[in-house]
């Protein structure tokens, strides 16, 4: 599952199916990063198509959970944009800023200040008001549902209900056209990548019906949307309005884009794999499905058309430490000791579907170190965990593992792992939308161990830790599927949230890492890796060392 | 049954669908307020969502503020962004910002596209094929075609479309794809890219018309009337008419259900083919527990059915004169015992 194109995505974005994950590959460059070959050179204009599964895709910046690089960031520019490389991490850059904001020194405060000479597609200026009118609108309950970082940082977030009822937010000041300045409830050193999220795009103060703005918004960006039918296609326009010139991030190619919504992966894959006509300029945004992702392979036509992204997403384990059963810490060790990551990989299509983890921050993200606290055999040490679970006294473990109903093959991997160590395993599936209900949704009652995935919505430390790991995200939705809750770390993350010092926070970040870990809240699996495949007719298609999708941004066709 | 007490019947069954299909996703776990909530989801977020989609009340409560709302209309939430949905309203699709009655209109034409071809298709290669069985009952060209039945009718749909496109568009290149043209736009665009989801239901559906007017045709030509038309002198061609005649109410019921059902969409056929009909719209809901469009699309759909078999019901007495005639008529006279 594709984050963030897809309504599907709306549910649980971060949490990647493994039916999209398994058997990813990489046959175009066995080096791992999504680079382009000796492609033919980009051209401008032309018509590229997009196909994607998703069956619907917001347009409003309120409800878009959309990355930076993909769909909503054609149409809608934020505060902040990505530099995306396939050999770097990815960095924040200036997007309808001029730099990336300028913190207060107690970090508490800050502020940006906007580029000369832009423009909505109408013709009008794109002001700090339209600015702040865009991240009030957020706060809506008609138009929830989108990236709500933001909403945790802003001073007096919690009792704002939106801009509709003439209320305004005061923590955002707009003290002249070009100038938008944030109050925050403390130091917030991610400030930079919370401004590249969907809610930092301006929003005209007289955009009509905000119902049905997501159909037809206003563009900042280079493509406006010209005709919007939901759930089957959306047709934008190069918008005459857009100054490439002011944008670091955007190329702005083609002279249209269409997507196509609701589409079968297998047929549009077939289509791509034999390079018809009608998919030449196009590309599929839904991971290639296994069948003929074997297929692409081993057709020396495709060649560098399949597109494999580096290690990205964690999959892991995670251990509900609220379980009686997993609330020894001994316990958890020894299933981490137990789990055999080879299995699980050889059940996601082996080898080359992704990398071994030993860590929750992910490849791709600044600061990253790389360890193991529990060996460095990736197929576990069975006697290790049998000498733990007896000095734990814990001999006789019965643990339900609850898993979406696509990843059974994964599961069993589990089961086979623990069970050389003597740890009995009932495997529950449930159709994903149960799963959200249970799991992320649930009391924690329902499950011991389940099966995850989590990509980070901003390429930072923090976004791989503090939503899976900070105690405020238990139950309700949110993804503290360990249901872990350490006030030791706790603090350690606000600490970390408040530096400014990018190097600084990195290294604290680190640290964090290894105290959760040193908890054994989850088994981190893999680091999985993504495929992607496009017609003759494309160039300009690559995939960052973050995130593991297509830089939609810079696609262009090709001569 | 009179009209009305056909008429009354069918609301009955609508009724119960719209109480099974709340039912049904309110006793299950999947909260649809999940998809509104946002990332990261507060709990006040996730109740204010809750509320703003009419969710927090009790499942029959929503259900008949449902009901009402198709004859009346419904707005949501409050203050400046009220959603209004004009009568009928069935359900407003949050992740879609669109009311379900507009998607369904959107949606409905190509659904009505698929399902005219598919009928004629399936109707006319069913019968045929199920009469000329019949008639070389027992050759081989009848194992063919009943064991060619068996096949197709158990064959998933998804693969039929598939292998389809694999074959005309992939190898030989002479189909388009997918994707839906309308037939406003251009009428042999329209055809040519309906074509392949046309054979594929007919395929499938004409395998079970073909059995059945085989096994009807075997015995009609058996009974009494066909043995003493043979007798007198009649040719075969006349004697299938008259067997064809007889058939014409099984076929009838059949195909009225079939467009009913066909209508409604054809999940898998639309998924494969990329047709954005009423099937795509339910299956896409489903998998992201848009309850407004579930519920909508299935009343919908069932309305469809209820409305064909209803045609179906009056239709009939057209076909068959024996359906027309008023009961009593038909009663078999009291035999009086009379002795020699």
């Amino acid at each position: 599952m594709i984050r963030k194109r897809t309504s599907r995505l709306l549910i649980a974005p971060a949490i990647l199916a493994a039916s999209a994950l398994a058997f990813t590959a990489c046959s175009a460059d066995e080096g791992g990063n999504g680079s382009t070959g000796n492609e033919p050179a980009p051209v401008e204009g032309g018509t590229l198509t997009i196909y994607t599964t998703a069956e619907d895709m917001s347009f409003d910046p309120a409800t878009s959970q959309s990355l930076a690089i993909t769909s909503l960031g054609l149409n809608a520019r934020r505060l902040t944009a990505w530099k995306v490389s396939p050999d770097a991490a990815t960095e924040v850059i200036p997007d309808l800023a001029t730099d990336t904001g300028t913190p207060s020194d107690d970090g508490k405060t800050w502020t940006f200040t906007l580029k000369d000479g832009l423009t909505f597609e109408d013709g009008t200026p794109i002001t700090s008001e339209a600015v702040k009118f865009g991240l009030e609108r957020s706060f809506a309950t008609e138009l929830s549902g989108g990236l709500s970082y933001h909403k945790a940082v802003l001073e007096g977030a919690e009792d704002y209900h939106g801009p509709f009822d003439g209320q305004h937010l005061d923590s955002i000041e707009t003290p002249d056209d070009k100038t938008i300045v944030f109050h925050l409830n403390s130091a917030y050193g991610d400030f930079p990548w919370v401004a590249s999220t969907p809610a930092f795009a301006p929003v005209p103060l007289e955009s009509g019906d905000p119902a049905s703005y997501a159909q037809a918004p206003v563009a900042s960006g280079p493509y406006a949307v010209e005709s919007y039918k939901a759930g089957n296609e959306i047709v934008m326009k190069k918008n005459p309005e857009w100054d490439p010139e002011t944008d670091e991030a955007r190329t702005g190619g083609p002279d249209e884009i269409v997507f196509k919504l609701a589409q079968d992966a297998s047929v549009v894959a077939q289509s791509l794999i034999a390079d018809r006509e009608d998919s030449k300029n196009s590309f599929l945004a839904t991971f290639v499905p296994p069948a003929q992702l074997v297929q692409a392979q081993n057709d020396p036509k495709v060649g560098e058309r399949l597109v494999t992204s580096g290690p990205g997403a964690l999959e892991y384990l995670a251990l509900n430490t609220e379980s009686e059963q997993l609330q020894d810490p001994k316990v958890r060790e020894a299933i981490e000791y137990a789990v055999d990551k080879t299995a699980y990989l050889t059940a996601k299509g082996g080898e080359i579907s992704g990398d071994y983890a030993s860590t929750l921050i992910t490849p791709g993200i600044a600061g990253r170190e790389e360890y193991s606290l529990f060996g460095d055999d990736p197929a576990g040490d069975v006697e290790k965990a049998k000498e733990l679970l007896a000095e734990a006294n814990a001999t006789d473990l019965d643990l339900r593992l609850v898993v979406r109903d696509d990843q059974v093959a994964a599961a069993e991997a589990i089961q086979q792992g623990l069970g050389k160590a003597d740890i009995d395993v009932t495997i529950q599936t449930l159709d994903s939308a149960a799963w959200s209900a249970e799991i992320p949704a649930g009391d924690g009652t329902g499950y011991d161990l389940t099966l995850s995935s989590w990509q980070p919505d901003i390429p930072s430390a923090s976004a791989n830790i503090q939503p899976l790991f900070a105690s405020d995200q238990i139950g309700g939705g949110n993804y503290n599927l360990a249901r872990y809750s350490n006030p030791d770390v706790d603090a350690a993350i606000d600490a970390a949230l408040a530096i400014t010092d990018p190097d600084e926070a990195n290294a604290a970040w680190v640290e964090i890492d290894k105290q959760i870990m040193a908890d054994a809240p989850v088994v981190p699996l893999i680091y999985s890796r993504n495929s992607f495949l496009h017609g003759s007719g494309i160039a300009d298609f690559e995939i960052g060392e973050f995130p593991s999708y297509p830089n939609y941004l810079t696609v262009s066709l090709a001569e | 049954m009179s009209g009305l007490l056909r008429a009354i019947r069918g609301i009955a069954v609508l009724f119960v669908v719209v109480a099974l299909t709340y039912a049904i996703f309110y006793l299950g776990p999947a909260d649809p307020a999940l998809a509104m909530c946002g990332k990261p989801c507060s709990p006040e977020n996730l109740e204010a969502a809750r509320e703003f989609m009419g969710f927090s009340d009790p499942w029959w409560q929503q259900m008949l503020t449902f009901m009402g709302g198709i004859f009346t209309g419904r707005s949501f939430g409050s203050a400046g962004v009220a959603i209004e949905c004009a009568a009928p309203c069935l359900g407003y699709s949050f992740q879609m910002h669109q009311s379900v009655t507009s998607l369904i209109i959107e949606r409905f034409p190509v659904s009505v596209s698929v399902a005219l071809g598919a009928i004629v298709l399936q109707t006319i290669v069913g019968v045929g094929l199920g009469a000329l069985a019949a008639r070389k009952q027992g050759t081989v060209l009848d194992r063919a075609i009943t064991g060619g039945a068996v096949f197709a009718a158990s064959a998933p749909s998804y693969v039929v479309g598939l292998l389809l496109l694999l074959v005309f568009a992939f190898k030989l290149n002479l189909m388009p794809s997918g994707d839906y043209v309308p037939l406003t736009q251009d009428p042999v665009r329209w055809a040519t890219h309906l074509v392949l989801p046309w054979i594929t239901l007919a395929i499938l559906n004409g395998a079970v018309y073909a059995r059945l007017v085989r096994s009807s045709m075997i015995e009609q030509l058996g009974l009494d009337y066909a043995r003493t038309s043979r007798a007198a002198g009649l040719g075969e061609r006349r004697i299938d008419g008259y067997a064809l005649r007889n058939l014409a109410l099984p076929v009838m019921t059949l195909t009225a259900l079939d467009v009913g059902a066909l209508l409604g969409g054809t999940v898998i056929t639309e998924r494969v083919f990329g047709l954005p009909g009423m099937g795509l719209l339910l299956i896409g809901a489903t998998g992201t527990v848009d309850l407004p469009i579930i519920v909508g699309t299935t009343l919908f759909s069932a309305a469809l059915i209820v409305i064909a078999n209803l045609v179906a019901d009056l239709l009939g007495p057209l076909l068959d004169r024996r359906l027309a005639a008023p009961r009593t008529a038909l009663r078999t006279p009291r035999q009086k015992v009379t002795n020699p």
